[in-house]
């Protein structure tokens, strides 16, 4: 409860310090539009040509394309911190925090907050609603539980995927952007669903970054489609391959931080 | 037990250099504390000096729990500080100089609570002490002012409120004059006098400046190399280098300088003269009148060697 308190105030007081700049902040939140914007723009120009996709139609895509979207930029605009930490090694707050009576990742977390993101998920909204309607789902409580399960799971996944970056961070101060093929590679490719890849990427993002069982199969199950052969109840199940994710970084990150060599003085 | 008690502590990192034209890199292990040990009361304030490099903020990062040794041992009233790192940096305050432990976008003001939620201090022990220190460092003008806005000077005071908001037993500062102008620095030290003997806060202050130490602190300890080289009064420190005096003088009538006794040295500039000299060899009304020998003086002046000199000498005798 202490710890949601001090998160909320933190991010109301990194509010403020953005809103100390507000025309950079508009025109950040603008440009942030524009680029998610672009991008839907670019999967509707897509679905136009091909209208299918394997088993999926335009209407569907959609449905994914937003989902996708909405959870990898929660944790973008949240978690800003964990998928920017490099800053953080480099300016030495982190050993700021280390002298702070608070958990590590609870600090990190109240470090930094990216308003301008929430555009981004405006976005992802609007092409969940109307992927939504024009699948015309019948919402039920199961669904719209699972809906929320689903966007749960893949922000743990995600959130875990860049704590793999921050564990680098730490060692060499750096980050290393091979990382990056999980994060930013893995919501490219996974705001379609897995099934339309090939092998080795279908193993890659079911097994190493788990993002088909956290987002595609409960996103299947609510469009009242089947993915990967599984059964209808396993929808349930799967979102918490996110959480087993990010338990095992939670414990790496621990691990690392008895490591962490510091910056000069 | 005494407060502070460290025991042949030892840190080394690897830095891993590129070589000239190659893609390979040479590793390479620095020990930057190979085998420290001593032991601080509580109340005390001691000074930690040493060259650049030497392992002064390594030592603070082990004591407040931000690095972990790869030997030796340290205990913080009973606590291991790596170990026990939450229940340890409750007790503990620490300021670095160089580098701002506070919010930047906002005002100090707002710092502050934060800092209350975060370190869960009681809302009514939070005002009465903020309103004491707020006082000492008199911050009144500037708390509402965003902390990028401030002068160095302020700076320092507003961090240092900071780092005393939950009444630390025990405060690292890490060159905490540096930058600051003599008001600023003058001011610095009596609050920290003051919190030492008022609060009974155990101070631990790792600095350049020897002025501080001369001001505040009645015990250092000198570290080279990663090893502890001295450790009492600097009065006892400074008596072994403390031999050299210095007279400066001016002739009225261009004159030359008279044989000068072994053990002086005499340099030269813009027409006056710098004698430095034993006083344990040589009588200083002696060294006047031989001097006045070759002709009258016009200007006559002696002075001490400056601290500085001191430390730098004895960096020098002790090979760091």
């Amino acid at each position: 409860m202490d710890t949601i308190k001090l998160y909320l105030r933190s991010m109301k007081m990194l509010m403020r310090c953005q809103m100390e700049y507000p025309r950079s902040f508009l025109l950040n939140t603008l440009s942030q539009i524009i680029m998610q914007g672009g991008e839907l723009f670019a999967v509707m120009l897509l679905i136009d040509r091909f209208q299918r996709i394997g088993q999926w139609q335009g209407k569907h895509i959609l449905f994914f394309f937003g989902m996708m979207t909405i959870t990898f930029y929660l944790v973008e605009c949240f978690g800003r911190g964990i998928s920017n930490f490099s800053p953080v090694v480099q300016s030495g707050a982190l050993d700021t925090m280390l002298l702070r009576p608070r958990g590590i990742l609870t600090q990190v977390c109240c470090y930094a907050v990216d308003p301008r993101r929430l555009g981004c998920i405006a976005i992802g909204i609007a092409a969940l609603c109307t992927g939504s309607r024009a699948c015309q789902i019948v919402w039920t409580l199961p669904k719209a539980l699972l809906l929320l399960e689903s966007i749960a799971g893949g922000f743990l996944l995600i959130t875990a995927l860049f704590m793999i970056e921050a564990v680098t961070c730490m060692h060499s101060v750096k980050s290393i952007e091979m990382v990056n093929v999980f994060t930013y590679g893995g919501r490219s490719t996974c705001q379609y669903p897995i099934d339309i890849y090939p092998g080795p990427l279908k193993i890659m993002f079911t097994v190493i970054a788990p993002f088909a069982l956290t987002l595609h199969v409960p996103a299947a199950y609510i469009l009242d489609m089947q993915i990967l052969n599984l059964p209808g109840w396993a929808a349930f199940v799967t979102p918490l391959s996110g959480l087993v994710s990010f338990l095992i970084m939670y414990t790496v990150f621990q691990r690392s931080l008895k490591h962490y060599r510091s910056t000069g003085s | 037990m005494p407060y502070i008690q460290v025991t042949s502590l030892q840190k080394s990192f690897t830095l891993r250099k590129k070589r000239p034209h190659s893609f390979r890199r040479d590793k390479e292990t620095v020990h930057a504390l190979s085998d420290v040990s001593f032991s601080i009361d509580k109340g005390e304030l001691v000074g930690y000096i040493g060259p650049n490099g030497a392992g002064k903020s390594t030592t603070v990062k082990i004591l407040s729990g931000i690095l972990t040794p790869d030997g030796g041992s340290a205990t913080v009233n009973g606590r291991i500080p790596w170990l026990e790192r939450k229940e340890h940096v409750r007790h503990i305050g620490v300021v670095f100089g160089q580098r701002t432990q506070l919010w930047w976008d906002v005002a100090p003001m707002d710092s502050y609570k934060l800092l209350r939620d975060i370190y869960r201090v009681p809302e009514e022990q939070w005002k009465k002490r903020l309103g004491e220190l707020s006082e000492a460092l008199a911050l009144e003008d500037f708390i509402r002012t965003p902390l990028r806005q401030l002068s160095l000077g302020q700076r320092m005071r507003a961090e240092l409120c900071g780092s005393l908001l939950h009444s630390p037993e025990l405060l690292f500062l890490d060159e905490p004059t540096i930058g600051l102008d003599a008001v600023s620095k003058l001011k610095l030290r009596e609050f920290l006098k003051e919190e030492n003997a008022r609060n009974k806060t155990t101070i631990l202050l790792t600095t350049h400046d020897m002025d501080d130490i001369q001001e505040l602190c009645s015990r250092v300890c000198v570290l080279g190399h990663g090893k502890l080289l001295f450790d009492g009064h600097l009065r006892d420190l400074l008596s072994r280098y403390d031999t050299l005096q210095f007279l400066n003088i001016r002739y009225a009538s261009p004159a030359l300088l008279p044989a000068l006794p072994e053990g002086c040295a005499a340099t030269h500039r813009d027409g006056a003269w710098q004698i430095a000299y034993d006083p344990q060899k040589i009588q200083t009304p002696t060294l006047i009148q031989l001097l006045q020998s070759a002709g009258t003086l016009s200007e006559l002046s002696a002075e001490k060697q400056s601290i500085d000199h001191m430390i730098a000498r004895m960096y020098e005798e002790m090979h760091l």
